[in-house]
């Protein structure tokens, strides 16, 4: 069953059928071949449940967060900001690039979105300053993925309901290794404009007096993010509650910093919440369906036995898991790829006695890289259609030493499970 | 006609997600008021938490079709892409027919959920106690009207075919971009 299903799961996925559909007609053929009663009977009631969750309305909530500081004019100040705070660094506005797309990311859950934005701002000053178009696309690229591992996180969120593990506890699992990778990404680019100083544009020096003055944009971001991951860790929101606040904090900043939130921006901000979250939420439904027909249907009992007789050890297994999704990563845009793949490898990741809290972490740092590798890569055509010039290859070429930061990150999580784990034991 | 149909349709799902985006502004305002009395310790209105729920059902269900005719829904194009236009094309009639028959097949099978509680006259085990066929029949009406958009969708998609007029086809039906424009 278990390689029929993901067998069939790739071969309807390059039909270019919708993926949430995808995932119910893999439910359903399951329940036909495999279960002892017909499952089919059980649907309504399995799409009903997973939707009416006061869980899952955080992920509308986060989004809204996001777009309303995107279309309030929020983004482009506090790009202007960091520029202040960082040009110093050899490598100068890439920075910024990496230092707004990760605080923007951290508020909001979109990393495609932030991706855009960052880029569109960005795009006209690289030209202007004569930067290496690959470096300065491929870092607006990357920085964007960190959104989905730094809380709050549409993707843990995700991730939490449909394997039953806490989020607040996965959240703050997330923090440290997000926080590392962010600064990791800027130490290699400083690295890498300090050793062939042509890559970046001319490292630029403000005074303290025009730092300063750029907090009042910056001061309220982090204001707001840590009122919406405070409030989770400090146990008085849930974080649909969490999310509310934001959304709250969020348009007071637009308004009063950005450019206002008219009834303009106010109706483009929640059409554009509605279409993405219903393009989540109907891939989530059918990974619910998938995962309640596969339950049903023995999966349990197959999985054991499939561990058994594969005579791999767990680490062995854990190996195999992410090369997998090293390859699936290339082809498979992120959500989808988590999402069909939870109900199988979950299971067997914490049958062979894995945290799922930990994998969780491990399972979004794999499918960030989802996000930047071609030929399939979300935030690689973000950038590129932000550009508006040039060949997709540069973008390519730029996001290089970021995946190699990715692959580390990867390689440190397996060898020290503590990165993520030591936060939410002293929670 | 299919001008018609699919400018009307554009322009319904459009108001629908206005609405539905109206009511999550609604949501975040009683989830806010909530939080600000238990705070203040004069107890809670209880009940944001449920009702958020109810809210969260009517989007995964009215937002369906408006990601559908925006082309939302995230479609695999890695063989897509590599393809002649004339099976591009085909490709997405076929992606097309097979959403609008699993719809179907879903809404079909939503509907015992809210008939069981029609039947029974069931009401939430909550505080609330609200009677489950509000916000069970708005959430069945979604899947409904999910249903509808697809099929008429899927009847554009092959008029527009007949007609010839592949661009439109291809706005229609096709892969949507990527970059939110």
């Amino acid at each position: 069953m278990i390689w029929t299903t993901a067998i069939a799961l790739l071969g309807l996925m390059a039909l270019s059928i919708p993926v949430g559909i995808v995932l119910f007609l893999l439910g359903i053929g399951v329940g036909e071949f495999y279960s002892a009663f017909p499952l089919l009977r059980g649907m309504g009631q399995v799409i009903w449940s997973s939707s009416a969750s006061s869980t899952l309305i955080a992920i509308p909530l986060f989004v809204l967060l996001g777009e309303i500081l995107v279309r309030g004019g929020v983004a482009e100040r506090t790009y202007a900001a960091l520029d202040r705070w960082l040009s110093w660094l050899p490598g100068g506005l890439v920075h910024a690039n990496i230092a707004t797309a990760t605080m923007f990311s951290a508020t909001s859950g979109s990393s495609v979105a932030t991706a855009a934005t960052v880029a569109t701002v960005a795009m006209p000053q690289a030209e202007r300053l004569n930067y290496d178009p690959r470096l300065f696309s491929g870092a607006i690229a990357a920085g964007g993925t960190l959104g989905i591992l730094i809380p709050p996180s549409i993707n843990l969120i995700v991730y939490g309901f449909l394997t039953e593990t806490s989020i607040p506890r996965l959240f703050s699992a997330g923090l440290i290794p997000g926080l590392l990778m962010a600064l990791a990404f800027i130490a290699v680019t400083a690295a890498i404009c300090w050793w062939r100083p042509k890559l970046g544009g001319p490292s630029r020096g403000f005074s303290w007096n025009e730092r300063a003055r750029s907090l009042i944009q910056l001061v309220p971001i982090i204001i707001l993010f840590t009122v919406v991951i405070g409030s989770i860790y400090a146990g008085w929101a849930t974080p649909t509650e969490s999310a509310a606040i934001g959304v709250a904090i969020a348009a007071l900043i637009a308004i009063t910093l950005g450019d206002g939130l008219g009834p303009r921006a106010m109706s483009e901000a929640l059409h554009g919440t509605i279409r993405i979250s219903a393009m989540i939420m109907l891939v989530v439904a059918g990974a619910s369906f998938l995962n309640f027909a596969m339950t049903s249907a023995g999966l349990g009992r197959q999985l054991s036995a499939m561990i058994e007789g594969s005579g791999l050890s767990p680490f062995g297994t854990l190996l195999l898991v992410i090369a997998l999704y090293l390859v699936l990563g290339f082809f498979i845009e992120t959500l989808s790829l988590m999402v069909a793949t939870i109900p199988i490898v979950v299971p067997i990741m914490a049958g062979l006695g894995y945290d799922k809290v930990w994998f969780g972490v491990l399972m979004i740092v794999l499918i960030e890289m989802a996000l930047i590798t071609p030929p399939v890569g979300l935030n690689l055509f973000v950038v590129q259609g932000a550009r508006k010039s040039g060949s997709m290859n540069d973008v390519i070429m730029g996001v290089i030493p970021y995946v190699l930061v990715m692959l580390c990150m990867i390689a440190a999580l397996v060898a020290l499970p503590g990165l993520a784990l030591w936060l939410p034991s002293i929670l | 006609m299919i001008d018609l149909i699919l400018g009307a349709l554009r322009r319904a799902n459009r108001a629908i997600a206005l609405l539905l985006g109206v009511a999550l502004v609604l949501t975040v305002l009683c989830i806010l008021s909530d939080v600000i009395l238990r705070k203040l310790g004069s107890g809670s209105l209880g009940g944001s938490d449920e009702i958020s729920g109810y809210v969260m059902a009517a989007v995964a269900s009215w937002g369906l079709a408006c990601a559908l005719i925006e082309r939302a829904h995230v479609r695999i194009d890695v063989i897509r892409l590599r393809l002649a236009r004339p099976a591009q094309m085909a490709m997405d009639l076929f992606a097309m027919i097979v959403t609008n028959g699993v719809v179907l097949l879903i809404a079909w099978h939503c509907w015992p959920v809210l008939g069981k509680t029609l039947e029974r006259g069931s009401r939430a085990n909550t505080a609330l106690e609200t009677p489950l066929w509000i916000p069970q029949g708005i959430w069945f009406a979604g899947w409904l009207w999910f249903a509808l958009t697809a099929t008429l969708l899927s009847l554009v998609g092959i008029a527009l075919l007949r007609a010839a007029r592949a661009d439109e086809f291809d706005t229609t039906l096709g892969i949507g971009s990527e970059v939110p424009e």
